[in-house]
């Protein structure tokens, strides 16, 4: 059974589907194309399709293998009828099985839009009129440009000169989330010929109030592919390559060296250390920035000029989990599109040579105060980096070294020591399910208030794991190596 | 007595519940100053997760701070 086909026979969904019937499935997704009765307002009562079938089958094999490695479906398949058609009957079917519905919806959605994308095939509609016609299903030839920069080629700092410059520039993105997609926006309407974007998760419900590049609809899709789709659709002009992974230690030097600027949309201390590291050693400038509920932190590291780093602000071991991020603490949609906003008009100014840039400075922006903080921040002679070399201290252990995942009845029978490090409001709330334990909020605790004995293994708990997580990296980086986390936390105990 | 205007950012303006104030201070440091602040508004992480700035300028721990100086407590956010 080949996972694309054509059929000059109608359509036995029951059939085809037989094959998708895995144990392993949870969700099966099928789709139906038929044919309509109006096409642009002519009724049409009879279709004819024709393809070009070694092309077609060869293409069509390798969206649907592609769309099952992307999603992580388990099976799916495809089948395009050729030859007459009336109206109401299934022109195409698609089907796809997968462990949840979120990756069988995804996967289904994304091989009929790349069908009807790319493959070779027309059909004829016969009008009721008597009249047909040949029409190409694809999209794929698009029409010329007509994207206009006349408003910002009037600037007397940017003209032609300014422009061409942009369209020969290439900028990589880090983080697709708040600030990533008014990065993205605005830099994709800028002109900036080549964007990368690089971002390994997929769009959440929650992500959509403060992330205008995705809909409803994009829910469960690679958000940097999501991304780069509707960026081209908007300006076509611009070439946008989305990257599905994380940015890591295994390619963020080359991604870094190949770009002009790298702009960091990253939510955690682990990756902001990588960016800003990655691009102190290959001397590209990063613009860095944050958001905290309706505030912002914006530096740009001019590693081409011998600047400032991220390390020399944050010198000190310096963790996700002690403060919070945007699920944890909350966050208004224009904050990051203004701190977004902001680091686009930053990559304009380095890529454009404009005035006023930011260097060597921390801004504060706050937006309930309606405030700009411009703080001196130079170069610290005592950077833990070197500026370049990587502070051993703030690299975070693999989860695998810290995190355990047991219930805490076993844990305290096993003998574990249990340290419930959440405030005492939250501990009043949702009192700890063992007895036992010892109550050391995380700010005591980073105080030293925690006295650890070197032949008792520990178990931090906190909500979600995260916090936990911080500290006990906290405490084997002062030789503390008996000290593990709870992995997910109190929330994950009723799984 | 030096008279000091203090700025708080993040997880500082959370926990104090204020955006800025003036105080009257005994403490002749950053440091001291921001003890004696962690007491009054319990601030839960100590100095050395924070940067503090003087004056616009980032600042060490330890210099002396003066009159009508204006201190501003900077703890690192990682939203995006």
């Amino acid at each position: 059974m080949s996972d694309f086909e054509f059929t000059q026979e109608p359509i036995d969904a029951a059939g085809l589907a037989c094959p998708l019937a895995l144990d392993s499935a949870g969700g099966f997704a099928t789709f139906e194309g038929r044919v309509r009765e109006v096409n642009e307002g002519r009724v049409v009562t009879a279709l004819e399709y024709e393809a070009y079938e070694a092309l077609a089958i060869a293409e069509g094999e390798r969206i649907v293998t592609e769309a099952i490695r992307r999603y992580g479906a388990l099976r799916a398949r495809c089948v395009h009828r050729l030859g007459k058609l009336k109206v109401g009957e299934v022109a195409v079917w698609v089907g796809v099985a997968a462990p949840h519905r979120a990756e069988a919806f995804a996967a289904c959605r994304a091989i009929i839009d790349e069908i009807k994308h790319w493959l070779p095939i027309w059909k004829k509609e016969q009008y009721a009129d008597g009249d047909s016609g040949w029409v190409n299903c694809g999209h794929a030839v698009r029409t010329p440009s007509q994207f206009d920069y006349s408003r910002q080629l009037a600037l007397p700092e940017v003209g032609e000169a300014g422009q061409a410059r942009l369209a020969q520039s290439s900028v990589l993105v880090i983080g697709a989330g708040g600030l990533g997609c008014a990065v993205l926006a605005a830099l994709a309407g800028s002109g900036v010929g080549r964007l990368t974007v690089v971002d390994h998760d997929t769009v959440q419900p929650a992500n959509l109030h403060r992330q205008p590049l995705y809909a409803v609809a994009d829910i469960g899709r690679p958000k940097a592919e999501a991304a780069a789709e509707r960026l081209s659709a908007y300006n076509p002009t611009v070439r946008v390559d989305a990257l599905v992974r994380r940015f890591d230690d295994g390619n963020s030097a080359k991604l870094v060296e190949a770009t002009d600027v790298v702009v960091d949309c990253t939510d955690n201390f682990a990756s902001k250390f990588l960016v800003n590291d990655a691009a102190m050693r290959a001397g590209v400038p990063a613009v860095l920035a944050s958001v905290y509920q309706y505030e912002g932190q914006l530096q740009v590291v001019r590693a081409d000029r011998g600047g400032s780093c991220l390390r020399c602000q944050w010198p000190e071991a310096t963790r996700d989990g002690l403060v919070g991020n945007c699920e944890q603490a909350g966050v208004l949609g224009p904050v990051p599109a203004v701190l977004g906003q902001l680091q686009a008009m930053e990559v304009l100014k380095l890529l454009l040579g404009l005035p006023g840039q930011l260097r060597d400075e921390l801004l504060l922006v706050d937006l309930l105060e309606s405030s700009q903080r411009r703080l001196a921040a130079p170069r610290n002679p005592d950077c833990a980096g070197r500026c370049v070399r990587v502070d051993a201290a703030v690299r975070t252990a693999p989860a695998a070294e810290l995190d355990v995942t047991l219930p805490l009845a076993s844990a305290a029978a096993a003998g574990y020591r249990i340290v419930d490090i959440r405030e005492p409001m939250e501990c009043e709330f949702e009192p700890m399910p063992v007895a036992g334990h010892e109550s050391v909020p995380l700010g005591r605790l980073l105080d030293g208030e925690l006295v650890v004995k070197p032949d008792v293994p520990y178990l931090l708990v906190c909500a979600h794991g995260v916090r936990s997580r911080a500290a006990a990296e906290f405490l084997r980086a002062r030789g503390h190596a008996n000290v593990w986390s709870l992995r997910g936390g109190l929330a994950a105990q009723g799984d | 007595m030096p008279r000091l205007h203090l700025h708080y950012y993040a997880l500082l303006r959370e926990q104090a519940g204020i955006q800025a104030e003036t105080v009257d201070t005994a403490a002749s440091t950053p440091l001291g100053l921001y003890s004696e602040l962690a007491a009054r508004h319990r601030f839960r992480l100590p100095a050395s997760q924070l940067r503090v700035a003087v004056n616009a300028a980032f600042s060490d721990w330890d210099r002396t701070l003066a009159d009508g100086d204006e201190v501003v407590f900077i703890p690192p956010v990682a939203g995006g």
